[in-house]
């Protein structure tokens, strides 16, 4: 229930089917668009409201489409890959081959998330004595640890220590919790071949299973290796079921298919595969890549008793955890904090944006990752004239000032100041529009004071600058005497590019024993079919909903300006001095503050 | 150096710094600010922890200065904040490094930053805490009352919050401009002008 500030919203028009309605996006008078049009004004309390109003900085425009566009209907490119903790690049080819995490040291704690770093074991009791590039470890020696600065985690409350203080995903990979030794694929491929060189294999899968059980890379080893011996040993002989064969679950053909999926190569299909019918037998033992779940939870919850909630991880840190290949299967076992890995960092991106529609890039940013600037950067910022919103304060008066955070009184009108600044360099004309009641159960009411205006070019800051004074006289001139009265049809204060008008609102009360007033009074302003209205609508007394109290003013803006017509598709038959008119019109919404309630 | 007769609250120098008098800096000749840099009441900046090893050749080709805590131009430290340099051991002996701001940052109110390096254009909040050795490159926010753990390193365009603090956003494209810092060196002074609308 904390007070906001004002805020102004912008609409991207790619989730906003209505606006494309035939009518509503022809330049009618503002007036049409007004109330009279129920189901073209747009309703910023709809659900899907939600997904297509942005602050003016998120939106971008695309300068072919004249159009704005926002990050949910942009389309992005990866530019380049990088570790947010060392900010070396990745190149994208290590992307596919390691994975989307940095392979340097840059690791996070898995309790916390603050950044590792490494420490000489030997000299432990300061934890922010070295860096992982320091010299001076190596003057230390000994086995290194990871440690957080920020909980005092460390890497020995799993049992893991390292022999160096460089290449620390390496030498993780190569362990497990307990600072046991683990075979990477690679050797325990190599290993694999030099037992099927001097012997049977069977006996060779024993050795490599070692005591801990096989974890899910040396399952999934086993596996492919089953597989590829049966595809390759498999003759045509069982028939079967014949009609199912191709399609068989475990028929050579699918078989194969699916291994070249998962594993990538699909080197050990062979052509000749395709013709071989039949069943083959499937994985049997764990060598083979078996295995039973284990259901026998005792030693679970035995460490449970003993170590009790607080050793146990919560969902945050498990989501955290990098998928850890090097550990058994997951059947019917427990999470502990002694089972925390170090986490390396996520590589993060540097994007492009393209326009959803012309495919043309409205956004580029310099590839190196040092560099903040961007090659292309068309936001939306410097064509859409922004909006601010400012209570008004009158100087002659009397009585409270409206603090900008307060709550708004219901049924107490309360002017706001609205200051529109033309970011481009022609003049612009502007249409206001909004609906004389805010959509909701509890509508407020809205005027718009002078709902047509226009803001003049923005010229050269040094103008500015040596217009100065030029420029407080003319507000001076404009408002006359300090003591003005906001009044309908004209313009509240000018400035060199920007003008304020004043929106007045009178906020609706947010009892719902008042509610049934509204509908009928509505019915007579119409003025049609008064009757209709009253049956159809149920007045809903339910208990104020969340966000109800907001008061959010849907507002239509209609920009036209004129440019030079460029002139190479479009006007090479007219004449040079022709100016093309362009138009842009979107709507917003004007967040102005949350309604007090009780009264 | 006040320019007018009575004494203002700040004080302006001839590189456009406005210091307030109330202002506590130690070991002011370890302290460069780039000019234009505004520094309000209560702000405390440790000029005096400085390196105490000898800079060697170890650390790098640069000028053998003491400086302590180097700040950019258009930088805001806001009421309460405290500047500090980190310390570690480093072989062997505890010795603190420099601080060094880019142009262009905002410190809120009280809020204590131990960061070894601060890019240019990066906001930090009220009652934040940057914990020491953290490097924050630039255009990054950094929300109130976040915890930056020591070390961590804040990549460009991240908006960061939490305890401890963690990257929970990207600052759009559109939103560098609101970074600027020179309205807002404006408004405060002996003589501030209004922020333009």
């Amino acid at each position: 229930m904390s007070p906001i500030t004002p805020y102004t919203y912008f609409q991207c028009p790619c989730s906003d089917s209505a606006l494309f309605r035939p009518g509503d996006g022809s330049p009618s008078s503002p007036k049409n668009r007004d109330f009279g049009d129920e189901d073209g004004a747009f309703d910023p309390r709809a659900p899907r409201a939600n997904y297509s109003l942005y602050p003016l900085e998120y939106l971008l425009y695309c300068e072919d489409c004249h159009q704005i566009r926002c990050p949910r209907c942009i389309a992005e490119e990866i530019a380049t890959f990088y570790c947010p903790s060392c900010l070396f690049e990745v190149p994208s080819s290590n992307i596919k081959s390691e994975g989307n995490r940095c392979t340097r040291s840059c690791f996070q704690c898995p309790v916390c998330i603050a950044p590792l770093s490494v420490t000489s074991f030997e000299t432990q009791p300061d934890p922010n004595l070295l860096g992982a590039q320091d010299h001076s470890a190596a003057h230390h020696g000994g086995p290194y640890v990871l440690n957080c600065s920020y909980c005092n985690w460390s890497s020995t409350e799993t049992g893991v220590k390292f022999d160096k203080s460089n290449g620390i995903h390496g030498q993780l990979a190569k362990q497990r919790n307990g600072g046991t030794t683990r075979l990477t694929a690679k050797e325990r491929k190599e290993r694999r071949k030099e037992l099927v060189q001097s012997g049977g294999s069977a006996q060779g899968s024993d050795h490599i299973a070692d005591e801990h059980g096989i974890d899910m890379e040396t399952q999934f080893a086993n596996l492919k290796h089953f597989y590829q011996t049966q595809l390759s040993s498999s003759t045509s002989g069982g028939s079967g079921f014949s009609g199912l064969g191709e399609l068989g679950f475990s028929s050579p053909t699918s078989l194969s298919r699916i291994m070249s999926i998962y594993t990538g190569g699909g080197s050990l299909h062979d052509k000749k595969s395709k013709s071989r019918l039949g069943n083959m037998r499937e994985a049997l033992e764990e060598d083979e890549g078996l295995i039973v779940a284990n259901l026998d939870e005792s030693a679970a919850i035995e460490k449970l008793r003993s170590e009790g909630l607080e050793g146990t991880i919560d969902t945050e840190q498990l989501q955290n955890q990098p998928p850890n290949l090097g550990e058994p299967h997951l059947h019917g076992r427990t999470r502990f904090t002694s089972e925390l890995r170090p986490i390396p960092y996520l590589l993060r991106t540097k994007r492009s944006k393209r326009c959803p529609v012309c495919r043309h890039i409205i956004s580029k940013p310099e590839a190196k990752i040092q560099t903040t600037r961007f090659r292309i950067r068309l936001i939306a910022g410097n064509y859409v004239p922004s909006i601010t919103i400012r209570p008004l304060v009158l100087p002659g008066s009397s009585g409270f000032i409206q603090h900008p955070d307060a709550l708004l009184q219901p049924l107490r009108p309360i002017q706001y100041m609205l200051t529109f600044k033309n970011p481009i360099f022609e003049t612009v004309k502007i249409s206001l529009a909004t609906p004389s009641r805010t959509p909701g159960r509890f509508a407020s009411k809205v005027t718009v004071l002078c709902p047509q205006f226009e803001i003049d070019a923005n010229t050269d800051v040094w103008d500015e600058a040596l217009k100065d004074d030029n420029r407080r006289k003319r507000k001076g001139e404009e408002s006359g005497n300090p003591h003005q009265q906001p009044e309908v049809g004209k313009i509240w204060e000018r400035g060199r590019n920007w003008v304020s008008v004043i929106v007045e609102v009178v906020p609706a009360s947010l009892r719902v024993d008042l509610l049934e007033a509204a509908p009928d009074e509505e019915g007579d302003e119409e003025g049609e079919a008064s009757e209709k209205p009253k049956v159809k609508r149920e007045v809903d007394r339910g208990p104020l909903r969340e966000d109800e109290d907001l008061l959010e003013i849907p507002m239509f803006v209609r920009v036209e300006w004129e440019v030079d017509a460029v002139g190479e598709e479009l006007g090479s038959s007219r004449d040079k001095e022709a100016k093309e008119k362009r138009e842009l019109a979107y709507w917003c919404v004007l967040g102005l503050g949350r309604v007090a309630q009780g009264n | 150096m006040s320019r007018k007769p009575p004494r203002g609250e700040y004080i302006e120098t001839d590189t456009g710094n406005k210091v307030a008098r109330k202002a506590t800096l130690v070991g002011t000749q370890n302290i460069m600010l780039g000019g234009k840099t505004v520094i309000q009441q209560e702000v405390m900046i440790r000029g005096d922890l400085i390196r105490s090893l000898p800079s060697s050749s170890s650390s790098g080709g640069g000028p053998p200065s003491n400086t302590a805590v180097a700040i950019g131009r258009y930088c805001f430290l806001s009421r309460g904040c405290c500047l500090k340099p980190p310390g570690r051991l480093y072989k062997g002996v505890f010795t603190y490094m420099p601080l060094r701001m880019g142009d262009h940052v905002f410190v809120g109110q009280n809020t204590v930053v131990q960061a070894a390096q601060i890019g240019s254009h990066v906001n930090i909040g009220a009652q934040v805490v940057v914990g020491e050795f953290a490097i924050i490159k630039d255009f990054v926010r950094i929300l109130d009352g976040s915890v930056v753990p020591a070390n961590m390193v804040i990549p460009s365009f991240s908006i960061v919050a939490g305890q401890p603090a963690k990257v929970i956003g990207e600052v759009p494209e559109g939103g560098h401009d609101a970074f600027e810092l020179r309205d807002l060196y404006k408004s405060v002074g002996n003589n501030p002008q209004p922020a333009p609308s």
